[in-house]
């Protein structure tokens, strides 16, 4: 879940300003709702492995791809599909290396992720990841922005890996348009493909996100176009469900603040949806078109929760989720019946994939009472 | 089976079931089960009492009736186990005799008892006072012996009972770990001496006070006579010694662990015998052959075990109930714990008949649950199959209060297996599942995994009424029991049906110490052992008990008391032991994420 934020390790050393945010005033006291509003029958979906997260659905609703840390010798995330008719799991990438963000392809029996396997170092990289765990230290917790990160499909029938980026720099948060025709995606190439200023270079040591832009490109790679040129990290592309718009997260230049954006599929009509001024990310639009589900850190610094916001921004987000810790990564499923997200509320610092039965109804309900957002446009 | 207890079972069984026909619309495959065995007929299956005996009848004739055998080898399901299902003092006495050759001589409850552990004997020796009798561990590196410098061999040591009362939290705290007092039985032998005295002394809650007999299911003596005084016995051996009973332990009090023991100049005679009235519980035990064309490895351990207790605690007479003045004394009936369980076990062999399975799966309901795990440990101890020949076992124990659709898999640590299998399984049963590492459980798995058995225990966790004559059917969610047996059968479907067994990881049990024996007020909480989250969540509050009139409630986490911090259960019963009864503590807890405090004043504990 790390890479579509950064997320715990440049901000506990600032909590002095995350406590800030929390104070930041609302247009009017929410209506009180419960997480059983919304979600009900509440289900842990992985338990094997470290960690799990990032679970995002096949078009038929059947199947959900995610990344876990499960196998024994990798320390990093592999990618794999859990059949939800059967439970069966099978993993969709080569075993080493580090993989992120998967997504299937509509109409096509392909699925596309961002791995480093392709680097001669990768197995080196998990040995020295395993023996820094076994010396028994601890380091806080950051993601790598590998630059060998590459976008790959894998095609289920035949088990071929293709290649569709070739670029130095972090190449990953790939999703594909309704289509299957296209891929929008997060690429800091910016980075490495033209001479930095010496105060640049300086930032990509400390945090290349910096440089992290979204990109689209055609499903077998070619067409490769820049949509975004803000400062600060813009990532976690998808489309919306008629393919018409581009659902983003845009961090500004200290890493802190993140709000949701959307824009047209050729960069254009660049649209700000919210305005928590706190970390606002991981959006994904429900299958309807009318409303956005997101994950904010607005309640405290780490207690990550689950919103939904109209799909113009106009009100003020409705809070989803009421647990301890994170909560984050919302993707409502085909139907829009079901939420698979990320969460830490089973305990411990690392987190699962969760599934709940999502009540759309009592969704748009609530957003027709919630007030509108203050200063909006 | 006798002819009237037959006549019995078949109406009862006539009767449970058109009752439950009318109530439920749709057939739960849980709920007749439930219904007739915390029925008030069955008068809460006490371990060895008619009900358990009606309970085992009922449970080998649903077992039967599902197509489950009894075990190759034997010919019926009940496995028989000797208990102790009481223990009185069987007229312990104590004579003195002083340096100047006068004698003076005790007997009766309030004056000398044998403690429910002691050897029975008839022994003479000198007294030596050992101070409060503790010994830490070298291991613990705290530097604390009640017998340094101290010749006790072949002498009656006279000891405390509980430990310091005036030192510091933390010397406390440790010490209270040593205090229990078998163990303190156990370092008076093995320093050589021959019998045990203990008194409450005058400084300590209870001053001068025999120990009630407490219940022990322990078979035997623990190999040291052993008794406790009343005050006036322990100020007469005190007769001629250079200082008091009372002035001697103020010293100890102040745990300095340099304050010397020292001889009495008194001697004594004590008998010791303790009546020990052995009775009979009944395990039942049955199997489903596995499919007679299918081979498993041969290193693959050819049965699976899947097992929950049936007995409960009778109308609460014996040590654990938490009923309250109001209900003392009726039927305990337990319909969650573990009439649930059994339930759930009957449905899923029922269910497990109809399918084929590589590996033969046992059925076993534990009588002696209740009173310390008895039954089961009889069967692991002289088991009818060899360990090494049993792949795991899976233990059901309350599981028929689901709350938020929460089941507890606990032991998920004692086979590197068990998370894949419990990740599938429950992909279709759709639990919101709370996997705990821990095999170390207060329930029948714990035996199994001592055995060195992968083991999974599944439970809906505590509640209000646990361990009170209100845990009654008619609270029992029949639908999500349902669906817990149906998860179940896939879970023992994987491991039935894998090629190699589960391997085994030995777990290291939790490093606490923490026992109840030093544990002298009761603070009215219950714990909720479905959620490993930071802090002790309560599954609820004792009714008028010092939680509820703190202010406490269900789903509060309590993250210290009295100043210690607590992560887990086990960091509770440990600050439960610094505790004075009717001393307000601070307790400060989160209710919906939000951090509050409040005064919780501890309750006696008898």
């Amino acid at each position: 879940m790390k890479k579509r934020i950064l997320l715990t390790a440049a901000l506990l050393a600032i909590w002095s300003v995350g406590a800030s945010l929390q104070t930041r005033p609302t247009a009017a006291a929410p209506v009180a709702n419960r997480e059983s509003d919304f979600l009900t029958r509440i289900r842990r979906l992985t338990v094997e492995g470290r960690r799990a997260g990032e679970g995002y659905w096949a078009p038929d609703g059947k199947r959900l791809v995610f990344q876990s840390e499960r196998e024994p010798g990798n320390p990093f995330y592999q990618i794999y599909a859990l059949d939800l008719t059967t439970g069966d799991t099978k993993r969709i990438s080569p075993g080493y290396g580090k993989t992120t963000c998967s997504f299937f392809r509509p109409g096509s029996d392909e699925i596309e992720f961002a791995s480093t396997h392709h680097d001669p170092k990768s197995k080196q990289y998990q040995q020295e990841e395993l023996d820094f765990r076994a010396s028994g230290k601890t380091r806080r917790y950051s993601w790598d922005y590998d630059p060998e990160f590459e976008i790959y499909t894998y095609a289920e029938k035949t088990g071929k890996y293709t290649r569709l980026t070739n670029a130095r720099g972090y190449d990953a948060e790939g999703s594909y348009s309704p289509d299957g025709q296209w891929i929008a995606f997060t690429s800091m190439r910016d980075a490495y493909n033209r001479p930095l200023s010496a105060e640049e270079q300086k930032q990509l040591e400390v945090d290349p996100s910096y440089f992290a832009e979204i990109y689209i490109m055609r499903a077998d790679g070619s067409g490769q176009r820049r949509l975004t040129s803000v400062p600060g990290y813009d990532g976690g592309p998808f489309f919306s469900p008629d393919g018409k718009r581009i659902i983003w997260r845009r961090f500004d230049t200290s890493g802190l603040i993140a709000n949701v954006f959307t824009m047209n599929p050729d960069g254009s009509d660049v649209r700000q949806i919210t305005d928590f001024g706190a970390m606002s990310w991981a959006p994904y639009i429900h299958p309807s078109g009318q409303y956005i589900l997101f994950a904010s850190n607005k309640l405290g610094f780490e207690n990550f929760e689950v919103y939904l916001v109209d799909i113009d921004g106009k009100k003020e987000p409705v809070r989803v989720t009421y647990a301890d810790g994170f909560d984050g990564l919302p993707v409502p499923s085909p139907d829009g019946r079901q939420v698979a997200w990320t969460s830490t509320r089973a305990g411990g610092s690392d987190g699962q994939i969760f599934l709940a039965q999502w009540n759309h109804e009592k969704a748009l309900e609530a957003l027709r009472a919630a007030p509108l957002r203050v200063g909006v446009r | 089976m006798g002819q009237f207890m037959k006549r019995i079972l078949i109406a009862v069984l006539l009767l449970s079931t058109s009752v439950g026909a009318q109530q439920t619309a749709v057939a739960s495959r849980t709920r007749a089960a439930v219904e007739f065995l915390a029925s008030d007929r069955l008068e809460g299956r006490d371990t060895g009492s008619p009900g358990e005996r009606l309970a085992g009848e009922y449970i080998a004739m649903q077992l039967a009736r599902a197509g489950a055998k009894p075990l190759p080898g034997h010919r019926d399901m009940f496995m028989p186990f000797e208990f102790t299902a009481g223990t009185r003092d069987g007229g312990s006495n104590l004579t003195i005799r002083g340096a100047g050759g006068a004698s003076q001589a005790f007997r009766g409850g309030e004056q000398v008892q044998a403690l429910s552990f002691s050897d029975d004997a008839t022994i003479s020796g000198a007294v030596v006072f050992a101070g409060y009798g503790l010994v830490v561990p070298e291991s613990q590196d705290f530097g604390y012996d009640s017998y340094a410098g101290l010749d006790v061999k072949d002498k009656i040591v006279l000891v405390l009972h509980y430990f310091p009362e005036d030192t510091d939290a933390k010397t406390k705290a440790t010490l209270a770990r040593y205090s229990d007092l078998r163990y303190k039985a156990l370092a008076a032998r093995q320093r050589g001496a021959k019998g045990l005295l203990l008194v409450t002394g005058p400084r300590s809650p209870n001053a001068g006070q025999t120990l009630r007999m407490t219940f022990d299911t322990a078979l035997s003596g623990s190999g040291i006579p052993a008794a406790t005084i009343g005050g006036a016995v322990a100020n007469a051996l005190f007769a001629g010694a250079p200082k008091t009973l009372a002035a001697a332990q103020e010293e100890f009090d102040s745990g300095n662990p340099h304050v010397p023991g020292f001889a009495l100049a008194t001697s004594v005679d004590l008998a010791t015998k303790v009546v020990r009235e052995k009775q009979t519980g009944r395990n039942v035990v049955a199997y489903l052959p596995a499919d007679p064309g299918a081979r498993i490895p041969d290193a693959g351990r050819p049965w699976v075990i899947v097992g929950a207790h049936y007995d409960h605690l009778g109308h609460g007479t014996r040590g654990t109930s938490l009923a309250d003045k109001t209900e003392a004394g009726q039927i305990h009936h337990g319909a969650d714990d573990n009439a649930s369980g059994t339930a759930a076990v009957l449905a899923i062999a029922e269910t497990l008949a109809r399918q084929r399975m590589r590996r033969n799966v046992m059925f076993a309901l534990w009588s002696g649950e209740e009173i310390g795990l008895v039954g089961s440990n009889a069967f692991v101890t002289s088991p009818p199959v060899p360990m090494t020949q049993v792949a795991a076992y899976l233990n059901f124990d309350m599981v028929g209060r689901m709350q938020n659709n929460r089941l507890a898999a606990d032991g998920v640590a004692s086979s590197p297996a068990w998370s894949r299998m419990l990740e599938r399984a429950n992909v279709a049963a759709g639990f919101d599942l709370a996997t705990n590492p821990d095999p170390y459980q207060p329930t029948d798995s714990s035996n199994f995994n001592q055995a060195g058995l992968p083991t999974l225990f599944f439970t809906t966790g505590s509640h209000t009424d646990y361990h009170r004559p209100s845990d009654t059917a008619d609270k029992i969610d029949y639908d999500d029991l349902d669906r817990i047996v149906d998860f179940a059968v896939a879970v023992i479907q994987s491991v039935a049906n894998v090629d190699m067994a589960p391997e085994f990881t030995k777990v290291d049990p939790p490093q606490t110490g923490a026992t109840l024996a030093g544990v002298r007020v009761t603070t009215g909480t219950i714990p909720d052992y479905t959620t490993d989250a930071k802090g002790l969540m309560l599954a609820g509050v004792v009714g008028g008990g010092p939680a509820e009139k703190a202010g406490l409630m269900k789903g509060d986490v309590i993250i210290e008391i009295a100043g210690q911090s607590i992560t887990n259960i086990y960091d509770y019963t440990f600050a439960l032991e610094l505790l004075k009864a009717d001393t307000p503590v601070k307790v400060v807890f989160t209710r919906n994420g939000e951090r509050r405090e409040v005064q919780l004043i501890p309750a006696g504990r008898r």
